[in-house]
């Protein structure tokens, strides 16, 4: 099974993803889920999540999800691209991609990925408030910055890899 | 031994620094790591029974030994996608 975990702080290009699609002749099915920020949590009208990650472990844990769907289904690949950092309401934070022979595991395999990085992922939203927009994000960024100058801040720039071997706020899913 | 402490997400604001250390006695475990940092971060001790935490890049129960110059990571529930 190909494996490819990007993790960014660019928007996600849908379009390009798709255009980047690889299927055998034998593939019969790619089941593809977009996670959209929405306008609100819960009662509060939001502008934009700002995603914190713990990006070594990230890796480590989708790694660990990508294990089990492969004993689970027999996949010909997962493709999973998270964004990190402020998303915007209406942006995409989390793309996830599944091929396999038939939809039944394609679209279990999506379903079972994402339930799983929801339990094990350390990935963190943090909602910015529709009337203060950049006051949270400037509290958030300062803290990253001086707290820890080595952590990985929320806000810096990050790399965008691909994790392969052993080695996604709040969406309308 | 000597522990390296990271704390993730709103933890760091209740911690009020994103890491700090520990030293604990040979045969240390994850609780004992807890009692010491609760007792230093008290704003973190009501988070306890949530709290998720990591030796390294991989999750570990409370019961779990620690060794010299381990990495443990405090966080609260995730939450991506």
């Amino acid at each position: 099974m190909r494996r490819s975990l990007i993790l960014t702080t660019a928007p996600l290009d849908e379009a390009a993803l798709l255009h980047e699609r690889a299927m055998s002749a034998g593939m019969g099915a790619a089941v593809y889920f977009s996670g959209v920020v929405r306008e609100a949590e819960g009662d509060e009208k939001i502008s934009a999540i700002n995603y914190e990650a713990f990006q070594q472990m990230v890796e480590r844990q989708f790694a660990l999800i990508f294990d089990q769907l492969e004993k689970r289904w027999v996949l010909e690949s997962v493709r999973v691209v998270h964004r990190l950092g402020v998303v915007k309401v209406g942006e995409a934070s989390l793309w996830v991609e599944v091929v396999a022979a038939h939809r039944g595991e394609a679209f279990a395999a999506c379903q079972f990925l994402i339930d799983e990085m929801k339990r094990t992922v350390p990935i963190w939203k943090r909602p910015v408030a529709d009337r203060e927009p950049s006051r949270l994000a400037a509290r958030t960024h300062s803290a990253n910055a001086t707290d820890n100058p080595s952590a990985p801040s929320a806000l810096a720039p990050l790399r965008a890899g691909t994790a392969r071997g052993p080695g996604p706020g709040d969406t309308r899913d | 031994m000597k522990i390296r402490v990271q704390f993730w997400s709103y933890f760091r604001d209740l911690a009020g620094c994103a890491e700090t250390s520990a030293t604990l006695g040979d045969g240390a475990t994850i609780a004992t790591l807890l009692k010491d940092i609760y007792a230093r971060f008290p704003k973190l001790a009501p988070a306890e029974k949530s709290t998720l935490i990591a030796v390294g890049v991989d999750y570990q129960p409370r019961d779990h030994v620690l060794k010299d110059g381990d990495e443990v990571s405090l966080f609260p529930p995730v939450s991506g996608g």
